[in-house]
């Protein structure tokens, strides 16, 4: 199962595409990544989730830490994620704080 | 299944993952209702390394096992851990589901989604073990 996190900084726009199982195992690599963006200024976090097959809620918890981190005027978009994962994000209220989309155009 | 014993602690739960998710594909367990009841085996899996375990400054085992019925799949984790039951613990409401990112508390979403994912769950405690008990309901398959 595994994961990764990858981060790429495109005009203050953090992009992390997330591979594999979020887990608590794994949380603390995907809080790290969230501190490098922050330290970055990041003005927007995109949550590129295709390939993310497992979202627990550790990871939940790292993206409430992402938002105090980064800041409440800093969206937050999911794109792309699998039916089960949206559905926990979905079933704990997230996407009343986050945009969930499929897909996503810098504007 | 064979039970499967394993040390406490967060680096165990991919394995505990890949047993639970052995036993939903031999239930044939529709992909909702199988990743429903992962997710709880992990919730639970980590509560019991993190809370029963780590900080407690404990060190043992976590043993998981599955019995399936014509009826039903039956997943069990077991441990020697501080005693916690998950139930005695209040859930958030929808009050907290619909608060900002930024205005909730760390925490307290993983027994929920214990809860939302599985058809039955139960936690009893015999003598100094934990047992926590994930029931899922087998569909019968409908007729083409």
């Amino acid at each position: 199962m595994g994961f990764d996190a990858q981060l790429q900084m495109t005009g203050g726009v953090a992009k992390i595409t997330l591979t594999g199982s979020l887990d608590a195992a794994s949380a603390p690599l995907f809080r790290e990544v969230i501190e490098r963006a922050a330290a970055q200024r990041a003005g927007k976090l995109v949550l590129f989730l295709e390939n993310l097959d497992f979202l627990a809620s550790a990871g939940l918890q790292v993206l409430i830490f992402a938002k105090r981190t980064l800041g409440v005027n800093v969206d937050i978009y999911a794109i792309g994620g699998q039916g089960p994962v949206l559905g926990t994000l979905e079933m704990s209220g997230f996407h009343h704080s986050i945009y969930i989309q499929d897909s996503f155009a810098d504007a | 299944m064979e039970p499967l014993s394993l040390p406490a602690k967060l680096d165990s739960l991919e394995e505990i993952g890949k047993y639970v998710v052995r036993a939903t594909t031999e239930a044939k367990l529709a992909t909702k209702a199988a990743y429903g009841l992962r997710l709880a085996v992990d919730e639970i899996a980590t509560n019991i390394v993190t809370h029963g375990y780590q900080e407690a400054g404990r060190c043992g085992e976590v043993t998981v096992s599955a019995a399936l019925t014509d009826s039903s799949l039956t997943v069990v984790l077991e441990d020697g851990g501080l005693p916690f039951d998950p139930l005695s613990h209040p859930l958030p409401g929808e009050e907290y589901l619909s608060l900002p990112l930024e205005d909730r508390p760390i925490g307290g979403l993983g027994i929920f989604l214990v809860l939302k994912g599985v058809d039955a769950f139960r936690y009893e405690r015999d003598r100094d073990q934990n047992r926590n008990i994930f029931v899922m309901n087998r569909t019968p398959d409908l007729p083409a």
